[in-house]
């Protein structure tokens, strides 16, 4: 009889924290392993075009570099398209999780920081394209734009990567 | 307390502390790397207006670039940790639901 009680108080506490909870949730996008691939395919390439630039450029042989800025530009943008495209349900558990957060002043936003990171780099691409095509490029300039795009690189591939549950 | 609550309780606590501890390591080695190459490019582009490699435009291009990677170095956080607290919530709702599973 007493185990019965026991049993029953603690099926009572159970339901209790389960009613408090909410069910299973999804607070961030699926991981999608061809955006980690891609990453992985299209990093390969730019940094085998900052590898050719390096000593810096001119625009006197521009149009050898524009296809492959072009090519670049529009993998990035895919992959913020492909990135952004993934919805986050909102749930019951959702909700309250951020209402316990936001109680704190520490609410979490469902924004997608690899989506940034792409704009960013795409951005960056065009930055360098538009300067390669109307001067020259100096070899500190092109480590800056190296350094940026690497900054994203490893902000897009860190949080891509986590999303693997 | 009951003896079963207690369990449960050590239980959840147990599960939280290993995708803490697991996930901890991923962001301080993250963090790390992003301090330190965000501190290089500033460098390089103080270095670069320096010497003259870097005209007006471009340090105003690069300088609007280190606000955003900033930014969004926090804000990749904020995401791994968003994806923390959903393995930790839905493992402590995993386990309640097997407890309740094998009482019922």
């Amino acid at each position: 009889m007493l185990a019965i009680k026991k049993k029953l108080l603690l099926l009572i506490i159970l339901t209790g924290l389960i009613g408090s909870v909410g069910c299973r949730t999804l607070l961030a996008p699926e991981y999608d392993k061809a955006i980690v691939e891609t990453i992985s395919t299209v990093s390969e390439k730019t940094m085998s075009l900052f590898a050719k630039v390096s000593e810096g450029t001119s625009n006197l042989n521009f149009s050898e570099r524009e296809e492959e800025y072009n090519n670049l530009i529009g993998a990035y943008d895919a992959l913020k398209i492909k990135a952004k495209a993934r919805p986050i349900p909102k749930n019951t558990a959702t909700k309250k999780i951020n209402e316990l957060l936001g109680t704190r002043g520490n609410a979490l936003s469902g924004d997608y920081p690899s989506a940034f990171a792409f704009e960013k780099i795409a951005n960056t691409l065009r930055k360098m394209k538009e300067k390669d095509r109307s001067s020259v490029i100096k070899p500190t300039a092109i480590a800056a734009f190296k350094g940026q795009v690497e900054i994203f690189l490893d902000q897009a591939l860190t949080y891509e990567s986590f999303l693997k549950r | 307390m009951n003896d079963n609550v207690l369990e449960i309780i050590n239980d959840i606590k147990e599960v939280a502390t290993n995708i803490l501890q697991k996930d901890i390591s991923t962001v301080r080695g993250f963090s790390e790397r992003q301090v330190e190459a965000i501190a290089k490019q500033t460098i390089i582009i103080q270095k670069g207006v320096l010497n003259g490699d870097i005209d007006e435009d471009l340090k105003e291009f690069f300088l609007d670039g280190l606000e955003a990677m900033a930014l969004n170095f926090v804000n990749t956080l904020k995401g791994i940790l968003l994806v923390t607290v959903e393995k930790i919530w839905n493992a402590i709702v995993d386990r309640l639901l097997s407890v309740i599973d094998s009482i019922t």
